[in-house]
């Protein structure tokens, strides 16, 4: 049976702060300087109101508040931190250690774009640059999606088979200071369907002492990353199962959790998008068909682990893709795009493969410019 | 769907009154959305916020090019709105004694109030400026008639808390009671 919710007028900031809150994290470290946000500025004041029992750790740079949040973890409590932009590049060494070492840290992201140029509106630039650092990443389309995710990464992350960190991801502005509506359970419900941290995956045990980050030879550092790529490729599962549990709590889901299709299984066109450009897509694509365009969408909400299968399955129902990055791999295309055009010629779908960088640096793209691409793209 | 576009001076709480009037919104039983457009505002500066209604959920995030409405909480920022852009039928709400002279003879629906006054008279002044954002909402469910004052009063309460409510209640009262709404 589905949860009673009550529906509250916040930003994303808040609709992710309110899930750190119920899932109790019992350590929270922060450098509380620009670029933060008022994710942790809400979840500091929830521990000074006795709200939250946490330790709210204030640290002197970013690169210290993932390290604070790294001893956290190894000592076996639940551990949560948040950052954007520049910060993210400053935490660039222990995010890698972070991952690498499977620490279960759940770290949100709000999209800013990297300097220079000055500018805090959105892109993907600055989770981009961290896709090989062993992390989960889930890009979201609007505030609610940004509660649900950020609950649902602490059941994920912290799963025992699992053990990775996650990398919850929200677009700066268009989504953490836009005001939107979100249908929050009791506290109390939410914590149950994330439940306490009582089994940790790894934990400080003074009787049975263990020695981490230590020299490692060729052979045990190779099957430590072996078995990185291996829990990777669990964590699709364990996404789609919380995903698919979360839907029986709270009455919500987002495609399978992986992908969300939108509209006809089989169309000429198919926009392929993350975050608000695939919610902004739904609404050009209504537009489009009630011109009499045959075009659908498939939003890649799981970035990392990558649903290769999902979106082989969809692209070999449809004849053209059009994705849309917000980011761009400099000398080659964006990320995404590249991405699906390996996965489908790797599983021989044939379906033709364009793309478009848009959105950089906060570049609007309304539904107008997304309606224009389609247009362009289903007259070549 | 329903949208707004709101200029206020850096200070005088625009950027909370957007967030205000979303969730009274939503206690109209519509989606709501309120966008603050930030960049290099600071206090003094023209800052812009957005604010969309609509009966099903909203999945646009852009800015708001084509407002059906628009606030103008300073009056010298009229010029910084351009008024062709509102809809014929929408009602352009300013913060002004009288009709501004530049909408005169345009047979646009103006809703009108002195909200400086209102709010200055009620102590609503923070760091010199006047805090023109409640008084400025009361107009605004006056001239347009969207939302029920009820709905708004229950939004400026639930943000100011039992403390500070009742100033920012009596700003938007008055400001409702006091708005004349006219075609110029």
């Amino acid at each position: 049976m589905v949860v009673k919710q009550e529906t509250k007028s916040m930003t994303g900031n808040d609709a992710c702060s309110y899930a750190a809150l119920f899932a109790k994290p019992d350590v929270i470290a922060a450098y509380p300087i620009t670029p933060q946000t008022t994710i942790v500025e809400n979840l500091s004041r929830f521990v000074d109101e006795g709200k939250l029992e946490a330790e709210f750790v204030i640290v002197e740079s970013e690169h210290s508040a993932l390290a604070a949040c790294m001893g956290a973890a190894w000592s076996g409590v639940r551990t949560f931190t948040a950052t954007s932009s520049q910060g993210l590049l400053y935490m660039a060494e222990n995010v890698f250690w972070t991952g690498y070492g499977r620490l279960p840290i759940i770290m949100p992201v709000v999209n800013r774009c990297l300097a220079p140029g000055w500018n805090i509106w959105p892109d993907y630039q600055d989770s981009m640059a961290f896709r090989d650092a062993g992390w989960i990443q889930m890009y979201t389309k609007n505030n609610q999606e940004v509660f649900d995710t950020t609950l649902q990464a602490f059941k994920i992350t912290e799963s025992k088979d699992i053990a990775l960190p996650s990398m919850p991801c929200l677009d700066g502005f268009v989504i953490s200071h836009t005001t939107g509506q979100v249908d929050l359970p009791d506290p109390e419900d939410a914590f149950e369907f994330v439940g306490p941290y009582d089994d940790p995956v790894i934990a400080l045990d003074v009787e049975n002492p263990w020695a981490y980050g230590s020299m490692t030879g060729p052979a045990q550092y190779s099957k430590n990353r072996r078995d990185l790529i291996v829990a990777m490729e669990r964590a699709k599962k364990k996404i789609v199962d919380v995903h698919k549990e979360f839907e029986e709590y709270f009455g919500r889901s987002y495609g399978n959790g992986l992908v969300e299709p939108y509209g006809d299984d089989e169309a000429d066109l198919t926009l392929v998008t993350l975050g608000t450009i695939g919610d902004e897509a739904h609404e050009a694509i209504d537009r489009l068909k009630a011109e009499g365009h045959s075009v659908n969408a498939l939003r890649v909400r799981t970035f990392r682990p990558f649903p290769i299968e999902d979106i082989v399955e969809f692209a070999k129902k449809n004849h053209k893709l059009v994705v849309i990055d917000r980011a761009a791999s400099f000398g080659h295309e964006g990320p995404l795009r590249i991405e699906v055009e390996a996965v489908l010629k790797r599983h021989n779908v044939d379906t033709s493969v364009s793309g478009k960088i848009m959105g950089l640096g906060g570049e609007d793209v309304p539904y107008s410019a997304i309606i224009d691409l389609a247009k362009k793209e289903l007259k070549e | 769907m329903i949208e707004i576009i709101q200029i206020s001076r850096g200070g005088s709480g625009g950027v909370t009154g957007a967030k205000i009037l979303a969730e009274a919104a939503m206690y109209e039983g519509l989606d709501a959305q309120a966008i603050p457009k930030y960049g290099s505002e600071r206090r003094g500066a023209a800052v812009e916020a957005y604010v969309r209604f609509n009966n099903a959920p909203i999945r646009i995030h852009s800015p708001v090019y084509d407002p059906n409405h628009a606030m103008i909480l300073d009056i010298s920022l009229l010029d910084r709105i351009d008024i062709s852009k509102v809809d014929l039928d929408g009602v352009i709400i300013v913060n002004s004694k009288e009709v501004p002279e530049e909408l005169k003879g345009t047979g646009r629906k103006v809703a009108y109030v002195d909200a400086t006054g209102i709010s200055q008279e009620l102590g609503l002044v923070l760091s010199g400026f006047t805090l023109v954002n409640m008084t400025m909402l009361g107009a605004f469910v006056k001239g347009t008639e969207l939302i029920s004052f009820e709905n708004l009063e229950k939004a400026i309460r639930n943000y100011w808390g039992e403390k500070r409510a009742p100033k920012n209640v009596e700003a938007a009262k008055r400001a409702y009671e006091e708005t004349k709404v006219v075609r110029a």
